[in-house]
């Protein structure tokens, strides 16, 4: 018998399409060379190595990506035996991913505003003793830090292309892993990073199970873990809808988690104050474009034809998201929590769009994607210049009259509080605006009055900050705005820049959000 | 599209043996998995984990599915439990829960909504499948029945791009594993040779140029927490390492009593030693 079955070991390779799959090749592909300048060369050139690999192959990803796009068919294809889908929608997910990213990379990279970097020297020597008093002078890094970045863009690559559950699992995981390490490897208040990490990957380690406990349910549904198949399962009705909903909810827990959607959201305000501040970024920016783009993959392509059994759970999970967002929030008094909690008000009102399940709704959420990520990254590039002798001052009072310490920055920021709290002329007005109408024609006016609601609950506290920082007479012993660097500065323009330019003239990447649905193939 | 839980409509029946172990290895399973929640000690939390894994592992093999079962065994009980007790050796033993509750009504509340979601769960799942007929039992020769030649076949066709992307996953659980326990002090630059050892001791950089005396060993005691006694015949405080702090006073000072002669002497007849003493007065 044994016999009979080795001599049929013909395996086929399966076909790939380079061309598709070459920017998150060329990512993936640069973490494992940026893994081998941590092991062959001397430390002192290991940071401009390093920053040069990463930005290299962000810039090469982007140019392969362009390449591609440019002339790539209407329908998208799937490659890698249906592993993998690379569509419109996919591309453009890419495309907002790798900028976003450059930006974060940017900010990681800093090393002017906090001399060193944001990083700790060496994360083995534990937090407190006589060693870490030693490291607080050293002006080096872990410059494992760039490989675990790109590590985790290849990830979240992988994770908006995946076209059957199983990738979709394995993606998160190197999406995940890599954000759990460098959340612990704040230079400063090291304590609380490190305990922010712990949280993270416990709560996140128990989100992955409930993901495959999902997958599990869903496989027995269907027989299989593919997108397609799941939804042509779907279709037949002899099978049982127990299997089907219980999976479904298990595997919208685990998604919902990364995106810090509503009551899966707690671990957000204490893993967005601990990590180190450019980490915060990449995380607020880039894990929730990838943990939307999945979560509309997963709706629209498997699940689209059992909505009226879902839609009203979402609804629900998107007025609390909503609800937590913008009340808890107005009780913060730490500027990185209030993002945090902004960002959790924002994960509703993204849902509300990919609710949606029509064109408007995919165009819209991807359109609300770049134009939140860039807001959001500039926003944490901010607030890592207000510092004082203890390292960033987070602390609402610390901002007091800031506008007549640092004109430009408090400028700055009341700008990108604007946008988040979705004020016209700025990108996050267009963004809700488009979101809401998509939603509206979906028939889901009742939520969307909810949402206009919370937003401007939520405007609230956003106009507080700004009213602090220009009516309050400053602490004397207030922190000072550093100068920053050119690497910060980038950043934080690209933000900016990105921010005015979708608010002003915003068709141009509606118009790309737009192009083409999901590859429905198998 | 293999139609796995049976709606094809195909007839098979439970053989005897398999409902017989079934229902022996279910209730090990079961009684593993709720020892490992309420078992007070680590190790033998660990312990009966290993119980169900087994037990789960006989139950892949009596399916027909012995890659499975056996890579169960291999992999989850042989390796990762066994990963898990060194672990629990290395964090110590006796190191227990807090039974502190940080947030009131934490614990009670955990418990009924964790209850209520296994309810739910396995609820839903019974009516799921109450009325599927059995599967077609799986041919491990067959390219779909499990065996090991198949599911090769899937990692290397089908499911190629996620087996790619496990390599992703452990270079950055190996890296990751470096940068949280590797520091400079154990690499070749961290270290000082003995000649610039010598040269910073005499130089002042540490207390003393000599190293301090150890600890002294007498008939009566082998322990470090043993002071040495100086040429009068006092007490060398050096010579007990600061790090000794689970030692406690009333036990060091009987041990020093002892050394200097103060305390009693002990009865050369008596089957019991002075350290026992010492423990009792605690």
């Amino acid at each position: 018998m044994t016999n009979v079955f080795l001599a049929q070991a013909d395996i086929e390779a399966p076909p790939i399409d380079y061309a598709a799959i070459l920017p998150m090749l060329i990512i993936l592909g640069a973490a494992c060379v940026g893994v081998l300048f941590e092991a062959f060369l001397p430390k002192h050139q290991r940071w401009p190595g390093q920053v040069t690999l990463s930005l290299l192959a962000l810039a090469g990803a982007g140019v392969a990506l362009g390449a591609y796009a440019g002339d790539s068919p209407e329908r998208g294809v799937t490659t890698l035996s249906g592993t993998l889908a690379v569509d419109r929608p996919a591309l453009f997910l890419w495309g907002t991913l790798l900028a976003l990213a450059l930006a974060a990379l940017l900010l990681i990279a800093d090393r002017s505003v906090e001399p060193g970097g944001a990083f700790v020297a060496q994360a083995g020597i534990a937090p407190g003793t006589v060693q870490d008093r030693e490291q607080v002078g050293s002006t080096g890094m872990q410059t494992e830090v760039f490989p675990l970045t790109l590590f985790a863009l290849g990830g979240m690559m992988a994770f908006t292309a995946a076209n059957d559950l199983l990738t979709m699992f394995i993606a998160l995981e190197v999406l995940s892993l890599p954000l759990y390490l460098m959340c612990g490897l704040a230079r400063r208040r090291r304590l609380i990073s490190q305990e922010a990490a712990v949280k993270y990957f416990l709560l996140g380690a128990f989100a992955s199970a409930f993901f495959l406990y999902g997958l599990a349910l869903l496989y027995g549904y269907a027989g299989s873990v593919r997108l397609a198949d799941i939804a042509n399962a779907t279709a037949g009705t002899d099978r049982s809808d127990t299997l089907l909903f219980a999976g479904l909810g298990l595997l919208l827990v685990g998604l919902l988690f990364k995106g810090s959607v509503g009551p899966f959201h707690t671990w957000t305000p204490d893993v967005y104050q601990g990590a180190p501040t450019p980490i915060t970024a990449f995380m607020a920016a880039c894990t929730k474009v990838a943990a939307f783009g999945a979560i509309l993959r997963v709706l629209t392509v498997a699940f689209e034809t059992t909505n009226w059994e879902w839609r009203g759970v979402l609804w629900a999970v998107a007025i609390v998201s909503m609800l937590i967002g913008a009340v808890l929030g107005l009780t913060q008094t730490d500027v990185k929590r209030m993002i945090a909690y902004s960002s959790i008000a924002h994960a509703g009102f993204l849902l509300i769009g990919t609710m949606a399940l029509t064109d408007e709704g995919l165009s819209g959420t991807m359109f609300y994607l770049l134009a939140y990520g860039f807001t959001t990254l500039a926003a944490f590039g901010v607030i890592s210049l207000v510092r004082d002798s203890t390292g960033e001052a987070t602390h609402l009072s610390a901002w007091a009259g800031l506008a007549k310490r640092s004109p430009l920055l408090a400028g700055v920021f009341t700008f990108l509080l604007l946008a988040l709290a979705g004020i016209p002329l700025t990108s996050g007005f267009v963004g809700k605006f488009v979101v809401f109408s998509a939603a509206l024609s979906d028939g889901m006016a009742p939520l969307v009055v909810i949402a206009l609601v919370f937003s401007a609950v939520a405007a609230f506290f956003y106009l507080r900050v700004v009213v602090l920082m220009y009516f309050s007479e400053p602490a004397p012993e207030g922190p000072s705005v550093s100068v920053p660097g050119a690497f910060t500065t980038a950043a934080i323009t690209l933000g900016v820049v990105v921010t005015l330019l979708l608010g002003v003239a915003p068709t141009f990447a509606l118009d790309w959000a737009g192009a083409g649905g999901f590859a429905l193939g198998s | 599209m293999v139609p796995y839980l049976a709606q094809a409509g195909a007839e098979a029946t439970v053989s005897t043996g398999e409902a017989v172990a079934f229902w022996i290895l279910g209730p090990l399973t079961l009684l593993g998995a709720l020892g490992m929640i309420f078992a007070r000690n680590a190790v033998h939390s660990a312990l009966w984990l290993v119980l169900t894994m087994l037990s789960l592992g006989m139950l892949y093999l009596i399916q027909n599915a012995p890659f499975l079962g056996f890579t169960q065994i291999i992999v989850y009980t042989g390796a990762i439990m066994m990963l898990f007790l060194f672990v629990l050796m290395l964090v110590g033993r006796e190191s227990s829960d807090s039974v502190v509750e940080v947030l009131r009504g934490q614990r009670l509340a955990a418990a009924v909504l964790g209850v209520g979601v296994a309810g739910v769960l396995a609820g839903a799942l019974t009516r799921a499948v109450a009325d599927v007929t059995p599967a077609q039992p799986l041919n491990p020769w067959t390219a779909e029945g499990g065996g090991a030649g198949g599911l090769g076949r899937m990692i290397f066709s089908d499911y190629l791009f996620p087996f790619e992307l496990t390599s992703a996953l452990l270079i950055t659980a190996g890296m990751g594993a470096m940068v949280l326990a590797f520091t400079e002090r154990h690499s070749k630059a961290g270290k000082r040779s003995q000649r610039e050892l010598v040269e910073a001791r005499f130089r002042g950089e540490y207390e003393r140029p000599s190293p301090k005396p150890g600890p002294g060993v007498f008939a009566t005691a082998n322990s470090v927490a043993t002071p040495a006694l100086l040429p009068d015949g006092s007490v060398a405080p050096e010579s007990l390492s600061e790090l000794i702090e689970s030692t406690s006073a009333a036990k060091l000072d009987t041990a020093r009593k002892q050394v200097a002669g103060e305390a009693s002497t002990p009865d050369a007849h008596a089957l019991v030693g002075p350290d026992k003493e010492g423990e009792t007065a605690e």
